[in-house]
Parts: C-alpha cells; structure tokens; sequence
C-alpha cells in the first residue's frame, strides 16, 4: 500500500530547508529568516527572501516547498486585497492567518508548507501565527520553525522573555541569535539573516551579511594524552 | 381562456403586487377536504374529515406520521403531500442523527415553507398545491402550525384548512380562548364540533369518515400511549367513544354555526378573486 | 396606469421604451401592501420595529416573528411578501456565516448589505425568475458602530439613520424626519420607535396589530435581541398615550 509522506518532495523540487522565526514585542513584531534554498545538496539561491509580504503591515515566513509556498502567499496576498477593498480597511493579522490556514488544510495532502504569519493590526495590535504542516492555526508570542529550527528550541525557551521591546533592540539580537545558532547547525540553512520589524508606523528591513553573523563556540579539537 | 395577463406564469408580478399564481394555489387547498388543529396546554390534535369516491373505494388518507413527536393533516393535491411529508421525514431524521434530538416543531414547518417559497418565485416551477396544519410537541411544549403553498406558516391556537373551512374557523374563533385548559376529551370534542360545521348538510361524522390526530399524554380511552405522548392517529372503532361525546347538532353550537357564511361547494370551481384574509400571500 | 396591455410590463427582463423595468415597479406594489417596518440608528445603536398586521384572532401572539437574526451582532426587518422576505434572510445569513468561515470575524453590515444586494439584483435580470416582493431593512452594530440599511427589490441599497418601509412609510418619515439622531440614546430611540408604529397603524382601514421590536448596541453588548419585556410594555404603553394626545 502507498503511504502519502507529505515531507517528501519530488526530485529536483526546490526546498526551503529553512530556519525561519517570529517574535511578538510590545509595539510589533519581528520576522526572520536565513536566506538558503536548495535543491538536494546544492544551493540553488544563497540570498532567497523567505520573508513575504501579503499586506501593508502583515508579512509571512515561509518554510517547506518553495513552489507550493509562494502560491499560497500570492493567493492569500490576493484574497487580502480583495477583502480591503471590499471592506475599505486593512485586514487583521487573524484574517490573514486564517485564510492561510484554509488553504494549507484543506490542501494538506498536496502541500507541503509551514507558514509562520504575523503582523500588526488595529484590532489586536502585534500577533504571531504558527500554521504548520497539517493545516492547524495556533496563536503563539513568539514561533520557530523550518528544519532548523529543531535546534534551536531550547535556546529559545530558555532565553525569550515576555514584555521586550523594539528599543531595547533585545528582540532583534535574540532573532539573530536564535537564527544564527539554527544555521550553524542545520545543513540546509544558511546564507544571511534577514529580518523585517513591522509595526504601526511601518516595516523596517534589516540584513545581517553571512560574514557578519553573530559569532558562537566554534568547536575546538581536543586530542586524548595517550 | 385566462382570467387576465397576468395570472398563468408564477414569475410575474400583477399591476397590483400581486401573485396570481399563488392565489390559485391557495383555491386548490380549498378543494380538499377540511382538517381542523386545536392546541391545549397539553395537547395538540388534529382532526379531518376524509372523502371517498364511492362505495367501492377505501377514504383517502389525511393525515401523516413525520416522526415520533410530529403529525400533519393535508388539504388540497395529495402527491404534492407527499413530496414534501417525505421532505419532512427526511428533515426530522436527519436532526435525530446529526444533532441527536427530534427536530423542533417550528424548524420543521419553516423548512418546507422555505421550499415552497422557491416555487413560487422560479419559472417553470408552480407552487405547491397542498396546505398542512402540523402539530407536534418540543422542549417548549405542544404546537399548532398551518402551512401554506404561498412559502407562508403561522402558529394558531386553532385553525382550520380546506373546503367550508371558514365555518370551522367560525367555531374556534368563538371558542378558542377556552382550549389552552381543555383536557384532552373536550379538546377533541370542540375540534369534533367544528368540523362538523363543514360538512354538507345531509352528511355527518362517521367512524370511516374522520381521522384524530393526537400528541400529548394519553386519553382515558386509548392504550398503549407511549409515556411522551407520541404522535398517533385515531381511525374507526377507536373514536366511537368521541363521536358519541359530541352534542347533537340541532341543539347546543349549531344556531351559531349556522349563521357562518355558507363557503362555495367544495367542488365547485375557484370563484372569483378571494377575500379570505388569511389565503392573502402579504401580511 | 400606462404600463398595463403594453406587454412591456410581464417580465423582468423586459424594459420598456421609456426604460422602465414594470416587474421592478410590481414588486415595490407589494411592498406597499404590507404592514409598515421601521429602523432607527442612533449614537449607541439600533432598534427595529414593525407593524405586525394579525389576520386572525387565532393566530399565537408574539410567535411568528417578522424581525429575524442575521448574525450575532445583526438583525432583519422585512415588509413585503413574507415568504420573499425569509428566503432574503436566509440568504444573509449564509453571507454572513461564509465570511466568517473565510475571514474568521465578524461581517460589517455594509459587506452584508452589498452581498444580499447583488442577489436581490440578480432576480431583476432574467424572466425566468421574478423579482423579491419585499424590502429588507437591515440594522447592526459592527466595527464601524451603529449600521442601517434599506436594500429594495430592485437590488440597490442606501445607508439611513432612520429608515421606513412598508404602507405607513410616508407618514414614518416624517416622523422619523423629526428626530434628532445624533442625540438619542437608545432607550429614548425605543420608545421613539413604538410611538411611531403605533402612529402609523391605521385603525380604521386595518386590522389589528402587534408591535415587535428588536435591538442592538451598548445595553444589549452588541448582540442583536428582542427589546426586554418591561422595555417593551412602557414603549407601548407611551405610545398609546402619545396617540391619544396626537388625536
């Protein structure tokens, strides 16, 4: 019998092996991304943007299959528009979450992708989603994920704190840090850091060149005295 | 051929508002036999009377079991009837299977006056031929419901349906106020009296020509009642006791009932435009 | 009236040389048969109220309801061929129940108002349908605040602050015209409301009646309901009083 491994890409698909990241703060939030795509072991683009607009103050992180995951961004970015113009007001981050959502379980034997949404609105202010790869929608402060992000959760539980804020700049080095961290270890992640703040009053692009990452313990040889 | 131009299509409005479609509708319910509903505080009943074409042929059937807790009687095209009792059915189980609870009395009745509105709105189509009145019990207790073929339903402590129905409605409109605390042997007798009042006047309530319709808790003369009171319908033997309750009819109501309009005969053809409010599809 | 023998006036999906659509026109005549509707929207919210005419004594009172939930926050008045009017609602209510499957919030009144429109609309196209013989007045409050809508059988829609439909529409605007909107409160809107109902019955020519009336806004925490039962009978009971004086 077939079993459906919804991991699986098709030969020569494009795969964003990926450490990706968000973080909710008191005046926003902050996305994130390494900038490796690749295709088996070969590195088909070493500066990808993996942090994707779909409306003024609403932005997506996107991990899984790169084809499946910019058509999904378009079609939302699409109903997105639809429903400002319809409704003569920006969207919710919710909103934009859910439609996300719909799309990736209603088609989850077909896709592969795992989306992080977040953004400010009017309603909520700053908020964070996480819609993984089964289709669910969970609401969450600050959200991991990509392959490389398994590495990383400890970090990340042990160091996020509550109540940070854009100033104190400790939201954007923990993203560094965190991303850094991811890409040192994970083997389809790497590249450079891009980061965007998104807040009220507009979206800030940040780069973080490959040679300018945060540097960690590099590892040290250690011989045995015989 | 047609009475004017604007009355052989159902998608046409008249100068006036009006559906004329739908008006004749209303005038192929009046063909049928009369049913009377009544509510008490306890009960709901329905009680009809049935025709037959001759002494070789069985009565017709006027009234239909939809689920445990929900009766109607129908007045007008019979197979009309039974598309949308079927409908019914279908409504009522699938509540029983889905949600796991019988189907509230009102749902039931505003979804085939839904289904009935469609017909009079889309071309090709012709509205339904049939009135119901529907009784049936729910968390908030006993209900009379009339169905109309112009997507319409009301809730009445009484009412009737069919030919001569407005002397019926003569009598419950009288005696309405004192039903809601009849136990359930007057109730049938007020309903007993009033659909007497629509008979011809050589005929008269038989055992093979009347039907009851009950929900509510069992009556002295009936057995094997199920505790809630489920729907049942009361034919020949069984309502000899009722018959023989009822007054006769040359002393006590009849003078009053006498005074009612006498309605066209019942197969005669529709007359000309009708007054009777309640066949009027605007509110 | 011109329109009758012409031939031009037997489907909707006819005009006539002078572009009148008369099916359109028809449907309206409905409308104006039947028992009035009346919106009023002020600062902290909405109320409905209509004139329920009672064809029978045995009718059960304060059951078969003309005034119907949309959605939570949104209620629905129709005058006009009742059928007509709960097949519309039925209709804003899967509107309302597919943006929020979509959307996962709550519908503005002006998206639901623009969607049950563009059905309304579609019925005035083609002959093999015919136009809905009732107008719809719509009330909620959503994020934008108070919201009121009337949509016609022709399918356009306008935004009022106090809205009337039905036969006493004429006479309810020009009470309705009297009022100051911007400061009413809505209790005061209430009693404003049954006033009027009561104003426009026509005691002479109609039969009886029973007022109904719903709400929405601050006292009700932004959820469409029936006006409360002590509300309700001093609404009433000024009314009456309002109309002896008037008399």
């Amino acid at each position: 019998m077939e079993t459906i491994d919804i991991n699986r890409l098709k030969s020569g698909e494009v795969n964003l092996g990926t450490s990706i990241m968000a973080v909710q703060f008191k005046d926003g939030v902050v996305v994130g991304a390494d900038s490796r795509t690749t295709t088996g072991s070969y590195i088909a683009n070493r500066v990808t943007d993996k942090l994707t607009h779909v409306h003024d103050r609403i932005y997506c992180c996107r991990s899984g299959s790169a084809a499946d995951t910019q058509a999904i961004a378009d079609i939302v970015h699409y109903y997105l528009q639809i429903q400002t113009q319809t409704r003569g007001a920006p969207p919710s981050v919710h909103t934009a979450a859910n439609v996300f959502q719909e799309l990736c379980y209603t088609n989850k034997d077909a896709l592969s992708a795992g989306i992080i949404v977040a953004g400010w609105d009017k309603e909520s202010g700053p908020s964070v989603y996480n819609i993984p790869l089964g289709g669910g929608l969970f609401r969450q402060p600050w959200a991991i994920g990509g392959s490389g992000s398994t590495y990383v959760y400890g970090y990340c539980d042990a160091t996020y704190q509550e109540g940070w804020s854009r100033d104190q700049t400790i939201c954007v080095d923990h993203i560094m840090d965190a991303l850094a961290l991811a890409m040192s270890r994970d083997g389809s992640s790497g590249g450079v850091i891009r980061m965007c703040v998104i807040t009220e009053d507009g979206v800030e692009r940040l780069f973080v060149p490959g040679n300018e990452l945060p540097k960690f313990w590099q590892g040290k040889e250690c011989w045995a005295r015989l | 051929m047609f009475r004017n131009t604007y009355d052989s299509d159902n998608t046409v409005f008249s100068p006036q508002g009006r559906l004329h479609q739908v008006e004749y509708a209303l005038e192929a319910v009046k063909q049928g036999s009369a049913a009377v509903g009544l509510r008490s505080k306890t009960h709901a009943i329905l009680l009809a009377l049935k025709r037959s074409t001759g002494e070789l042929a069985s009565y017709q059937q006027k009234m239909h079991r939809i689920d445990d807790h929900v009766g109607i009687a129908i007045a007008g095209l019979t197979s009309d009837a039974r598309v949308l009792s079927n409908f019914m059915r279908q409504q009522a189980m699938s509540s029983r299977m889905v949600f796991n609870r019988p189907v509230p009395v009102n749902r039931l009745v505003s979804a085939i006056a839904d289904k009935a509105q469609v017909n009079t709105q889309e071309y090709g189509r012709r509205p339904y031929g049939v009135g119901f009145l529907v009784v049936g019990q729910d968390k908030t207790g006993p209900h009379l419901y009339e169905f109309s073929p112009s997507g319409n339903s009301y809730e009445y402590y009484a009412m009737s349906i069919g030919a001569r129905s407005q002397s019926a409605k003569t009598y419950l409109e009288k005696h309405y106020e004192s039903f809601a605390d009849c136990s359930l042997e007057e109730l049938i007798k007020h309903g007993l009296h009033s659909l007497r009042e629509t008979l011809q006047q050589d005929k008269e309530l038989t055992i093979n020509n009347t039907s009851i319709g009950i929900v509510g808790p069992a009556s002295v003369h009936e057995k094997n009642v199920s505790a809630e009171g489920n729907f049942r319908i009361l034919e020949g033997e069984e309502i000899e006791v009722y018959l023989k309750s009822m007054t006769p009819k040359d002393t006590g109501e009849a003078p009053a009932a006498a005074a009612a309009p006498a309605e066209e005969d019942a197969t005669a053809p529709p007359a000309a435009p009708i007054v009777d409010e309640d066949v009027q599809m605007a509110d | 009236m011109t329109s009758i023998g012409t031939g031009y006036d037997l489907s909707a999906s006819t005009y006539s040389p002078d572009g009148r659509i008369f099916q359109v026109e028809y449907a309206n005549k409905a409308v104006e048969n039947s028992g009035t509707a009346i919106g009023l929207r002020v600062k902290d919210g909405v109320v409905l109220a209509v004139e329920k005419l009672i064809h029978s004594k045995l009718l059960v009172s304060e059951s078969n309801r003309r005034i119907q939930t949309i959605d939570k926050h949104v209620g629905l008045a129709t005058a006009g061929l009742l059928a007509d009017g709960r097949h519309l609602s039925n209709r804003a209510r899967d509107e309302a129940a597919s943006y929020r499957e979509h959307y996962r919030s709550a519908p503005t009144l002006q998206f639901l108002v623009d969607r049950v429109g563009l059905y309304v609309q579609a019925y005035t196209l083609y002959s093999s349908v015919r136009p809905f013989g009732c107008s719809t007045i719509l009330g909620a409050v959503d994020e934008t605040g108070p919201a009121l809508f009337i949509v016609e059988p022709s399918g356009v829609s306008y935004g009022y602050h106090g809205a009337a439909v039905g036969k006493g529409r004429q006479l309810a605007k020009t009470e309705l015209e009297k009022l100051k909107f911007s400061e009413l409160s809505l209790r005061e809107a209430v009693m404003e409301a049954a006033r009027i109902i009561y104003l426009v019955h026509d005691d002479a020519k109609e039969k009886d009646f029973e007022l109904e009336m719903t709400w929405v806004g601050s006292e009700t925490n932004g959820v469409h309901l029936p006006v409360p039962q002590d509300l309700f009978n001093e609404a009433a009971r000024k009314a009456k009083e309002a109309l002896e004086n008037f008399e």
